[in-house]
């Protein structure tokens, strides 16, 4: 059984516009896994992880959590699922250890679990010396650690985080990121929405890239990381004169002096690297990454000549 | 008997009430203390009105800690997502809802305390009376609570002076227009319509037990009906109305 499963999952929002936000989705996450969906601004990631969270309602089609129907079983999804909003903001009052006891008891824990957890998913999350701070006085990045945390020390198997780390430092994404991987390997089940394709790329077992409603890739990351038309980059920085003969055989990307050009084959992009090289440019050559698969399939990229 | 959604009013009633009360104290007694104004007024530029002004007091302070609790409190709550959190957990929102207002409820508890003690020891009111006058008190809280959940589901999106403002003309509407500080007497051939606010129905039952406005047992008992009658019927309108989930 599926932690998640859909079967072509519609959302339409009816207002002065009506705006399809998810257009017939078929995912599945399995258990234990850590499932990402990686998708731009407004593809339908939040919409999706609500729908999945029992927060809106569906469109039409079906959606699981554990085989229990989250439109007709919502309380009974409730007790498996943890979640994580999109942009939370903390409850000033709160300290980080009012954040994970105050939720963990609405979960139905007892207070011996509430105890164990809580100290537990707060030294996960480095903030056990500071759990009696009002979050008004943490960072930033403490106060988004606090509200993990109180997901953390849920008993919950499902947890499911909208955009988690944005506007963490590289320090704390990290941490953030052990705890998570920890979190799979007891057996948990996580979602999780990112457009950082560092975080997709290193913490998924899976991932799925989701533009304008819809699935356009589906796989491990090193599978979506093939789908790539070409397989090399090169990065040179100065101006490569009379470039039109690359033109034709690769694509290119250019911001301000420094551009990207794709390659099929490892030896024509060599012959580019040597070329820039021999010029007195910087160049330098990579594998491509998942970022540019992703640009890729979304069509996001301005190619200039 | 699962005692769950019991318990979970409990828990959000202290989640939202003791962390706020323990760091900021001095807010209960800033409560406290407005809602002694008209006391005030009425005691020092009233002559013998003030016991309109204690009943009025006692009774609009409780309902428009009520109203307030739920317009503005759970807007908040879901302006920083702590409401969307909750939702996804196997919480009810009636429970989610008297927790909110429960918490509330524990702000205006210490100046409804005091305004019963005067009452009581004023002989404004008599120790027999006291149980009656709590009842009253707590059914206009929970029609007054339940109709400021409901206003509240409607404006999901609204900023937090729309929230005041909505807050405020609800307070006006339900405790400063009808008779709740002043006789119903003022309304002559309209006192009628003093029934059908929760606020002025439970403030002229409080009146009677007094003394100050008494009224015939039947019509005593109506009143009790009616008050009842509304606040099953705000409660019916949260379980019914309320968007837990969206759409």
């Amino acid at each position: 059984m599926e932690a998640v499963k859909t079967v072509d999952l519609v959302k339409v929002y009816k207002g002065k516009e009506t705006v399809h936000a998810l257009k017939g989705v078929n995912l599945s996450v399995k258990k234990g896994e850590l499932f990402t969906l990686l998708g731009p601004n407004g593809a339908g990631k939040t919409t999706f992880l609500r729908i999945i969270a029992t927060q809106l309602l569906l469109t039409s089609g079906e959606a699981y959590v554990f085989g229990l129907n989250v439109t007709r079983e919502p309380k009974d999804v409730r007790r498996h699922i943890a979640v994580v909003p999109q942009d939370v903001q903390t409850y000033g009052s709160f300290t980080p250890w009012e954040y994970c006891y105050y939720f963990s008891m609405l979960r139905g824990m007892s207070k011996g679990e509430v105890q164990r957890n809580g100290e537990k998913a707060l030294k996960a999350v480095d903030l056990w010396g500071l759990r009696n701070r009002q979050c008004t006085n943490l960072s930033g990045g403490e106060r988004k650690r606090a509200v993990i945390a109180s997901v953390l020390c849920s008993d919950a198997n499902l947890l499911m985080l909208d955009e988690p780390t944005s506007g963490l430092d590289a320090v704390a994404r990290r941490k953030v990121w052990a705890v998570l991987r920890e979190m799979v390997g007891q057996g948990r089940s996580i979602l999780l929405t990112t457009h950082i394709m560092e975080e997709a790329e290193m913490l998924s077992d899976r991932l799925a890239v989701i533009n304008k409603g819809m699935v356009v890739a589906e796989g491990t990351p090193q599978e979506i990381r093939g789908l790539a038309k070409e397989k090399y980059r090169v990065v040179v920085e100065g101006k490569l004169e009379d470039i039109s003969a690359l033109q034709a055989i690769c694509r290119t990307a250019k911001f301000g002096s420094r551009q990207i050009f794709y390659f099929k084959a490892e030896d024509a992009a060599l012959e580019l690297t040597r070329a820039a090289l021999k010029r007195g440019l910087k160049a330098e050559i990579a594998p491509t990454t998942l970022e540019d698969v992703f640009v890729e399939l979304v069509g996001g990229e301005q190619y200039e000549p | 008997m699962n005692l769950k959604p019991l318990k979970d009013v409990y828990i959000i009633a202290t989640m939202k009430a003791i962390p706020d009360i323990k760091r900021q104290p001095l807010t209960l007694i800033i409560i406290t203390f407005l809602s002694f104004i008209p006391l005030f007024f009425t005691y020092f530029f009233g002559g013998q009105n003030y016991a309109y002004a204690l009943v009025g007091g006692m009774v609009g302070s409780i309902g428009f800690i009520g109203l307030a609790s739920a317009v503005q409190d759970i807007t908040w709550d879901r302006y920083v997502k702590i409401r969307e959190m909750i939702v996804a957990m196997p919480v009810h929102p009636l429970s989610y809802s008297f927790g909110v207002a429960l918490s509330k409820l524990l702000y205006a508890s210490p100046g409804f305390i005091i305004f019963i003690v005067i009452s009581t020891v004023f002989r404004i009111l008599p120790l027999s009376s006291l149980g009656w006058v709590i009842g009253a008190v707590f059914l206009c809280w929970a029609a007054l609570s339940s109709i400021g959940f409901v206003m509240s589901t409607y404006l999901r999106n609204a900023n937090i002076n729309t929230l005041n403002n909505v807050s405020n003309i609800l307070g006006i509407l339900f405790i400063f227009l009808p008779p709740v500080f002043y006789s119903e007497q003022v309304w002559g051939s309209f006192q009628w319509l003093a029934i059908i606010f929760p606020t002025s129905n439970a403030a002229g039952l409080i009146k009677s037990y007094a003394g100050i406005s008494p009224l015939t047992s039947e019509i005593a008992l109506l009143r009790w009906l009616v008050l009842i009658i509304t606040t099953v019927v705000s409660l019916l309108l949260v379980a019914i109305k309320s968007r837990w989930r969206e759409e």
